[in-house]
């Protein structure tokens, strides 16, 4: 309940209770992106050191998951932009570099690792991004729901990466 | 009872305690960059000809708010990535069944914007100056345009996107 007298007090604040504090808003001439940049110039120029943030910080389900979305976003991106400037340098065609690579016999388990490699950022990059089109539709921002929807999500990736590994 | 008695003093407490934490605030504020403001308040100095109160509560207004220009292009990209978005999950399932150049061209051209906007996002949390934001984006732009063209050549000159995972899958 302390915490609620606050939050209220808050409000009280700027609806001028203490009217002679604040009683004019004043829009500023700079936007905020600028405002942004000009903290950023400042703080490197005077090279200020940055506060523990993402070092100290206790990890949570949901700040793995995000981070993770972005990074197999980051990995599935460059894998595609890996693949399109090999297709223009390379002079032979694929079938030509798939049939030396398989020529390789690797053995089964590791061509079945490796579809399941390809096929896991695939998968959960796609059902967690599911999962943001539904918080983009104001849908599953309860606490209980973000952990539910993400403990589904990682099931729906491990099972569609083992199936897809297994065809 | 006894809780309602506890919450009036926790209340009567914090009022107290915030109000007089703004007075030192403004207090303060006056005594170290504005001596004279509080001795004579109704005086408009010079930098202060814009706001001559005490204090101010400066803030953000949206340009639509005091601009005409309102731009909406920030919120139209937004709008934009997910229906993106939701485009290529449809492409998924359209490129198992109906595999062919014109799911391959679509595949090429979602995948590269998606992955530009993404990585553009990226680009926006990370990078802080006005050189390093141009460059980066500037990179980006070309990472982008050498995918597409990579991809595009790939399907014209090769065997496909869909017919390639095809293939990659079948051993």
């Amino acid at each position: 309940t302390l915490l609620t007298t606050v939050a209220r007090q808050g409000q009280c604040l700027s609806r001028s209770q203490f009217g002679v504090l604040y009683r004019h808003a004043v829009p500023m001439g700079t936007t905020a992106n600028e405002e942004m940049n000009k903290f950023w110039a400042k703080n490197t120029r005077l090279n200020r050191p940055v506060s523990p943030h993402i070092s100290i910080y206790k990890w949570s389900i949901p700040m793995l998951m995000s981070i993770s979305h972005r990074g197999t976003g980051v990995a599935l991106s460059s894998g595609i932009s890996a693949f399109a400037l090999a297709a223009l340098v390379l002079p032979e065609s694929y079938p030509y570099y798939l049939d030396l690579i398989h020529s390789m016999t690797f053995g089964p388990q590791f061509l079945a690792f490796s579809k399941f490699a390809l096929a896991f950022p695939v998968a959960y990059h796609t059902f967690n991004g599911i999962r943001h089109l539904a918080w983009d539709l104001g849908k599953g921002f309860k606490i209980p729901e973000v952990y539910r929807s993400g403990y589904i999500v990682v099931a729906l990736t491990v099972l569609t990466s083992i199936s897809l590994a297994a065809m | 009872m006894n809780i309602k008695l506890v919450h009036i003093l926790e209340l009567l407490i914090l009022n107290t305690s915030v109000f007089l934490y703004c007075l030192f605030l403004s207090l303060s504020t006056a005594l170290l960059f504005r001596s004279s403001s509080l001795i004579r308040p109704l005086a408009v100095q010079k930098k202060d000809r814009d706001c001559p109160y005490l204090i101010s509560a400066k803030i953000h207004a949206t340009p639509s708010n005091y601009a005409g220009s309102g731009s909406k292009a920030a919120s139209l990209h937004w709008t934009g990535e997910r229906i993106l978005s939701i485009a290529l999950l449809g492409l998924a399932p359209v490129a198992f069944c109906y595999p062919g150049p014109a799911v391959d061209y679509s595949l090429a051209a979602a995948l590269t914007v998606h992955g530009h906007w993404g990585l553009g996002q990226i680009v926006t949390d990370y990078v802080h100056g006005d050189f390093k934001i141009k460059m980066a984006n500037a990179g980006l732009f070309l990472l982008s345009t050498v995918t597409f063209a990579g991809l595009c050549y790939f399907n014209y000159h090769d065997v496909g996107i869909c017919k390639a995972v095809a293939l990659l899958w079948s051993k």
